[in-house]
C-alpha cells in the first residue's frame, strides 16, 4: 500500500517525466543557419553564376553542419543585376535574419553586396576579382577567396615577360567595368616596372559579341603579345577571333583572367593550343583539399571540378571553417576566426591574411596544349607557373576598422 | 588611322554587315508579309546554333549541320505557327510580343536544360580553316566563305521575290493579305510559308555563325537587338534594306572600333537615332 509521501514524490516526479522527451528532443536538435549565396542564374554571366552555386551548394551540403548547427542553403538570385543582389540581401537580411552571405557573379555586384551586409553586421564571402574588394573598399566583413587582379596580373604577365624577354610590344583589350579596368591598371603598372612598350588599349562594352574590329586595331599595330583583360564569354570571344584572324602566327595570346577548365572546353583544344591563360584552380593540382572539391564533384557530376565548382565551394569552406574555429555562429566571433587562418583549400594549404581579408593561395599561369598531346579530354593545358603574388597589405588601399 | 588600317575596316565591315544581313533577313520578311512582330527570332537563331553543335559533336561533320539545322528550325518554327502564333495574328503588336518573348525563353531554357549554361565550341571546318592575306592584314577565310553565303543569300531571295509567282504573291500580301485571299490563294499557306522560310534564315545564321563565336544560351539576345537595329535602319520589311541596313551597321561597327572603340557598340545604337530622325521609315523603307 502506498503511503502518502510516496503519492506525493510521484506527482511531484510526473511533469518531469512527461517533459523528458521534449528535453531530450531539444539536446538532440540541432539549431539552422541560414548562409545566403548571391548569384546570376539568368542574364550575361548566368553561365558563371550557375556554376558557382552548384559549388557553393554542394559544399554546404557535404559539411552539412557547423559548430553543431545544421546548415541550410538560400540561393539568391540577383539576375546579373547589382541592385538586385543589394535588394534580396536587404530583403534576406532584414525579413529573414540571414547573417551569413556568400558569393558573387561579378565584382560589381561584389562590391555593392558587401558594403550592404557591413552595414547590416553580417559576414560575406565573396569571389570577386576586382582590387577595390580587399583594397579601399575593404571592410571588417567581407573575405575574398580569389585572387584579386593585383595578382592574376603578376602570377601571369610577369612570368611571361621573363619567358619571352624579346617580347617587348604588348596590346591590350579591356571589358569596360570595374574587373576590365582593375587588370589592366596592373598591366599598366607592371608594363612601366619591366620596360615593356604598351602599344595600345581597346576597351568593349559589356554587350560587344564581334571583335574584329579590335582585333583589326591591334594588329595594326604589331603587338608580340596581346593581352585580354575581362573574364566570362567575352574573354572566349576575343581569344576565338583573335585566332582566326591569324594573331597566333606572330603574337603570343594571354588571357590574364580566365574560369579554367569550362571555358577550356567551351574553346575547344583546337583553339586553346598554344594560347596562355590565368586561372585560380585546375583540377590537376593534387592536394587534399582539391580531393575534397573533387569527391562532391565527382558524386554530382561524374567528371572533374572546374574552377567555378571550386571557386564557389571555397567561399562555403571558408566559412564553415570560421564558424568551426569559432565554435559559433556569432559574426564577430568568425571574423576574429577567420582573420589569420590556415586551411587546407581547393589549391592547397591556403591562409586568410588579417589586414585585408584577402586569401593568400596560388594563382596560375597555363599553356594550352595540342590535341594530340592530350590525356584526357580535360588535360587541355599545363600549369607554367604557379604564384603566390599578393601586394604587401599597406599597398593595398585597405583601411579597415578595428571591430565591426 | 592609317589609309591601310581604313581599308581593312571598311572591308571586315563589309563582311560583319553581310553576317548581319543573314541574322535580320528573316527577321524583315515575316514582318513585311505579315506585319508580325517576331521576338523569337533570335531563339530560331539560337537553337540551330545549338543544333550545329550536337550535328558536328555527332557525324564531325559541319556540312551536316549546315544541312539539318536550317530545316530543323524550320520545322519547329512551322509547329509554333501552326500551334500558337496564328491566332495572334489579329492580336495587337504588344500581344505578339510577348507571346513571341515567351517562346524565345521557352526555347533558351530548353537549351540549359539540354546543354547546361556553359558555352561549347563548334570547329571551324578544316577546309575554310586557313586565312587570307590582305597586305600586313590577314582574313579567315570561314569568314569570306560566310560573306559569300550571305551574298548568295541576298541574290536568291531576290530572285525568288521579284521573279517568281510565289515572289509575286509574297509582295501582294504584303500589300492587301486579305486581296489576295480573295484571288484564291490560300493566305494561311503563304503565311506559314514565310514564317517558316524567314526562322530558316535565322537558322542559317545561327549555324554560320557558331564556328566564329562558338555557343552560348544567351547569344540569342544580342542576335534579336542587332537583327532590330538593321530591320529598322533599312526600313521594315524591305530586303534591299535589311542589306544596307546590315552593311551600313556593320561598317560603323568596324570603322568606330579603331576611332572610338568604346563607343563602338553604342554608335551603332546612335546611328539607328539618326536614321529614324531622319528618315522614320528606315532608309529604303516605304513611307
Amino acid at each position: 500500500m502506498m503511503d502518502r509521501r510516496r503519492v506525493l514524490t510521484g506527482v511531484a516526479a510526473a511533469p518531469l517525466v512527461l517533459a523528458a522527451p521534449a528535453f531530450i528532443r531539444r539536446a538532440n536538435a540541432q539549431s539552422v543557419v541560414d548562409v545566403a549565396g548571391v548569384y546570376s542564374l539568368s542574364g550575361t554571366f548566368a553561365n558563371v553564376g550557375s556554376g558557382l552555386n552548384d559549388g557553393s551548394k554542394w559544399a554546404i551540403e557535404q559539411y552539412g553542419s557547423a559548430a553543431g548547427n545544421k546548415l541550410n542553403y538560400v540561393l539568391l538570385d540577383d539576375r546579373g543585376d547589382a541592385g538586385e543582389a543589394v535588394r534580396k540581401v536587404q530583403e534576406a537580411m532584414t525579413q529573414r535574419g540571414i547573417k551569413h552571405v556568400i558569393g558573387c557573379t561579378n565584382s560589381a555586384i561584389a562590391l555593392a553586396v558587401q558594403k550592404e551586409v557591413y552595414a547590416r553586421k553580417g559576414i560575406y564571402i565573396n569571389e570577386a576579382g576586382a582590387d577595390e574588394v580587399t583594397g579601399k573598399d575593404c571592410n571588417k566583413s567581407s573575405f575574398r577567396w580569389p585572387v584579386a587582379c593585383y595578382s592574376a596580373v603578376n602570377a601571369t604577365v610577369r612570368p611571361l615577360i621573363d619567358k619571352f624577354p624579346k617580347a617587348k610590344r604588348w596590346y591590350t583589350i579591356t571589358g569596360q567595368y570595374v574587373f576590365g579596368d582593375s587588370l589592366l591598371s596592373n598591366c599598366k603598372d607592371v608594363f612601366k616596372e619591366k620596360g615593356i612598350e604598351h602599344v595600345g588599349n581597346s576597351y568593349h562594352s559589356l554587350s560587344d559579341r564581334e571583335y574584329s574590329g579590335y582585333i583589326a586595331t591591334a594588329m595594326a599595330q604589331s603587338p608580340d603579345v596581346l593581352a585580354i583583360c575581362n573574364f566570362g564569354n567575352q574573354t572566349l570571344d576575343v581569344v576565338r577571333q583573335a585566332i582566326s584572324y591569324g594573331m597566333k602566327r606572330n603574337t603570343k595570346i594571354l588571357a590574364v583572367w580566365s574560369t579554367g577548365l569550362d571555358q577550356f572546353q567551351a574553346l575547344g583544344p583546337e583553339n586553346c593550343e598554344d594560347i596562355y591563360f590565368g586561372a585560380n584552380f585546375w583540377h590537376g593540382v593534387d592536394t587534399p583539399g582539391s580531393r575534397r572539391v573533387a569527391e562532391i564533384v565527382k558524386q554530382k557530376t561524374g567528371d572533374v571540378p572546374n574552377y567555378l565548382q571550386a571557386c564557389g565551394y571555397a567561399v562555403s569552406q571558408i566559412l564553415i571553417e570560421g564558424i568551426n574555429k569559432a565554435n559559433s555562429t556569432d559574426v564577430p566571433a568568425i571574423v576574429k576566426a577567420l582573420e589569420g587562418l590556415s586551411y587546407e583549400g581547393p589549391t592547397g594549404t591556403e591562409m586568410i591574411r588579417p589586414e585585408d581579408h584577402q586569401v593568400v593561395k596560388d594563382y596560375y599561369l597555363m599553356l594550352g596544349k595540342a590535341k594530340g598531346a592530350m590525356k584526357d579530354k580535360n588535360d587541355l593545358c599545363d600549369v607554367v607557373a604557379a604564384t603566390k603574388a599578393l601586394p604587401p597589405p599597406e599597398k593595398t588601399g585597405c583601411q579597415m576598422a578595428a571591430s565591426l | 588611322m592609317s589609309a591601310q588600317l581604313l581599308l581593312f575596316q571598311v572591308l571586315n565591315g563589309v563582311g560583319i554587315g553581310m553576317i548581319y544581313f543573314l541574322l535580320s533577313v528573316g527577321l524583315t520578311l515575316i514582318f513585311g508579309l505579315m506585319r508580325f512582330v517576331n521576338f523569337a527570332h533570335g531563339a530560331f537563331y539560337l537553337v540551330a546554333a545549338y543544333i550545329a553543335y550536337a550535328v558536328v559533336i555527332w557525324t564531325g561533320s559541319f556540312w551536316w549541320a549546315l544541312l539539318l539545322g536550317p530545316a530543323i528550325v524550320a520545322v519547329l518554327a512551322l509547329v509554333i505557327e501552326r500551334l500558337l502564333l496564328r491566332h495572334t495574328y489579329s492580336l495587337p503588336h504588344e500581344a505578339q510580343i510577348l507571346i513571341t518573348f515567351a517562346v524565345a525563353l521557352f526555347l533558351q531554357e530548353m537549351v540549359i536544360l539540354i546543354f547546361t549554361p556553359l558555352g561549347h565550341n563548334v570547329p571551324v571546318p578544316p577546309a575554310l580553316s586557313g586565312v587570307l592575306f590582305l597586305g600586313p592584314y590577314v582574313y579567315p577565310a570561314y569568314r569570306l566563305a560566310v560573306v559569300g553565303v550571305a551574298a548568295l543569300v541576298a541574290i536568291m531571295l531576290w530572285i525568288a521575290i521579284e521573279r517568281t509567282k510565289m515572289g509575286s504573291i509574297l509582295r501582294a500580301g504584303s500589300e492587301s493579305a486579305e486581296m489576295v485571299g480573295l484571288l484564291g490563294i490560300n493566305v494561311d499557306r503563304v503565311f506559314m510559308a514565310t514564317f517558316a522560310l524567314g526562322a530558316a534564315l535565322a537558322g542559317l545564321a545561327g549555324v554560320l555563325v557558331a564556328p566564329l563565336r562558338g555557343v552560348e544560351p544567351f547569344m540569342s539576345a544580342e542576335a534579336l537587338g542587332i537583327a532590330f537595329v538593321v530591320v529598322v535602319v533599312g526600313g521594315l520589311g524591305t530586303l534591299s534594306g535589311a542589306l544596307v541596313g546590315g552593311i551600313l551597321i556593320g561598317l560603323v561597327q568596324s570603322i568606330m572600333s579603331t576611332l572610338w572603340p568604346e563607343g563602338a557598340q553604342l554608335m551603332i545604337y546612335a546611328s539607328m537615332a539618326l536614321v529614324i530622325l531622319i528618315r522614320p521609315t528606315g532608309l529604303l523603307g516605304r513611307i
